[in-house]
């Protein structure tokens, strides 16, 4: 009885972690035991763990995660202080929507990575052209979900807020801001997978140092285990990016929890 | 004496989200007195919330008086305050924040406004509740809420635009019974709104009927029921007298509405 409470508790946690684990083993056994591993085409967990364990001990994964890192949290904040001011702006002020509308949604819808190219002669290989990529692929999540949110603010509650005597400035802080919170955090969830496809491009591209330089030269030399290695680390910190994402949604929108289903 | 609220000859056109303006009021006449409770009643689109909003301050007059205390109403002010009938609370705040957003609005300090929005919370019986968000109320609640955020001002004139309509049977006379208390106490002039002649009979000192759109007045009759009214008032066959009264002045209004319509 005991045991069948303990697993309903916590089924989530053990059915994941043993999908995982399976999966893994999985792996592993079938290239040791039932296809013979051509280690310049494929690879398997333990060599990956090895190589892992291996550049964590000589510090380059440290150096490559933080270079990356780095222009990745300034071309994404950078993308939160423009964008949501841009979206709210867009959102309250007709004008303003028609004007700004079609150069923005021209710009989303197209392959911003096309522009890499130009960036990089633009700004040179260093941090700033990897900083204007990131940042262009992360902007318009925000301005665009803003945006929206902006639009479904309740015009009930504008009206309340005025009825008491608010002016334009409370109408943005106590109505708009906190009625888009939402829509900012589901912005910041695609902006962050946008984002790290600008770490990526700009590393391929033209970069001496990053995890995306890390992948294509490990993969240019043949070593799997080492390019495996430094895309795990990128899934990882994707992983903690949009797990943090979610605690710092139930922090900013209380009053959400319990609402729905999680 | 100078009444409280006063319209003369008030037009009123508002326009709805992406269509044409709708001339709500035409020659609307009305007076309220001080500590009045004073109900208008009329068809839907009559002009009662479009009223309401005019006295609120958010729409503008295009023609004729519309003053407070002989003074020309020019946009929102602290005398007045609105209960909603879709309670117009805010999501992310909890009770008591919802209560203290008037005072708030009005730079009053923190401490200072949450001993008031604790008073008002107690006033309206939601004591248990003042650190719960709005989803977590039952409609009954939340409208008290809504009420104990209006009273929070300390505005002059209560302004109530079908505040019970949102609300099930059985809570709304709970509610009604409740507003004529927390009147009596505070004695404040309502004006309010609704479309239930039962409502309208057993709140108010005078009952406001308006014609269809565009909306004057109609007649005014005045109930002449003892205070304080209580539940078993609205048994009594004089109470249906009342009834009977409002419902043959207000049933040709509703019929020119749906003739109008083609309905």
């Amino acid at each position: 009885m005991a045991f069948k409470s303990f697993f309903s508790d916590y089924q989530r946690l053990l059915l994941g972690m043993v999908s995982v684990i399976g999966v893994v083993l999985l792996w592993e056994l079938v290239f040791t035991y039932v296809i013979p591993l051509n280690p310049f085409f494929f690879t398997k967990p333990s060599l990956i763990a090895a190589a892992f364990k291996e550049q964590l001990v000589s510090g380059t994964l440290w150096k490559d995660v933080a270079i990356s890192s780095k222009a990745f949290l300034l071309g994404f904040s950078l993308a939160v202080i423009v964008g949501i001011p841009i979206g709210v702006f867009m959102g309250w002020r007709r004008r303003a929507e028609y004007t700004l509308d079609p150069f923005f949604t021209a710009l989303y819808a197209s392959p911003l990575v096309a522009l890499a190219p130009l960036l990089i002669i633009i700004f040179g290989v260093g941090l700033t052209g990897k900083v204007a990529l990131i940042f262009l692929l992360a902007v318009f999540p925000f301005i665009f979900n803003v945006f929206a949110g902006v639009k479904c603010t309740d015009r009930l509650l504008v009206n309340v807020v005025r009825s008491f005597g608010g002016r334009e400035k409370d109408i943005y802080f106590k109505v708009i801001l906190p009625s888009i919170m939402p829509y900012i955090v589901a912005g910041a969830r695609i902006a962050i997978g946008r984002g790290i496809v600008g770490i990526l491009v700009t590393e391929f591209y033209a970069a001496s140092e990053g995890i995306g330089f890390a992948i294509s030269r490990f993969g240019d030399t043949y070593r799997l285990p080492d390019m495996f290695a430094a895309i795990m680390v990128l899934m990882i910190m994707a992983v903690v990016l949009t797990e943090g994402l979610r605690k710092l949604e139930t922090f900013l929108t209380p009053w959400k929890t319990g609402q729905e289903a999680r | 004496m100078v009444p409280c609220i006063e319209a003369r000859s008030l037009n009123l056109t508002f326009t709805p989200k992406n269509r044409d303006p709708v001339t709500a009021l035409q020659g609307f006449d009305l007076q309220v007195s001080k500590g009045e409770f004073l109900t208008l009643v009329g068809p839907s689109g009559c002009g009662k919330s479009t009223f309401l909003n005019g006295l609120l301050g958010l729409l503008k007059p295009d023609s004729g008086e519309l003053s407070l205390n002989g003074k020309q109403i020019n946009g929102p002010g602290q005398e007045r305050a609105m209960v909603f009938q879709e309670f117009g609370l805010l999501p992310w705040r909890t009770v008591l924040a919802n209560v203290e957003l008037g005072l708030e609005l009005k730079g009053v300090a923190p401490l200072i406004r949450h001993e008031r929005a604790r008073e008002l919370i107690q006033l309206v019986g939601l004591e248990s509740f003042q650190n719960h968000y709005p989803h977590e109320l039952s409609g009954g609640m939340k409208q008290r809420v809504g009420l104990a955020r209006a009273l929070a001002t300390e505005p002059e004139v209560l302004l109530m635009d079908e505040p019970f309509a949102a609300l099930d049977a059985q809570t709304r006379d709970l509610m009604q019974t409740e507003l004529l208390q927390i009147w009596e106490r505070t004695k404040k002039t309502v004006l309010f709104v609704t479309h239930s002649i039962e409502e309208a009979a057993y709140l108010s000192d005078r009952v406001v009927i308006m014609t269809a759109r565009p909306g004057r007045t109609k007649n005014v009759f005045k109930i002449d029921l003892p205070r304080p009214r209580d539940y078993e008032m609205r048994l009594t066959p004089e109470f249906n007298d009342i009834k009977a009264t409002i419902w043959s002045s207000l049933k040709d209004e509703l019929g020119t509405k749906a003739a109008g319509n083609g309905i």
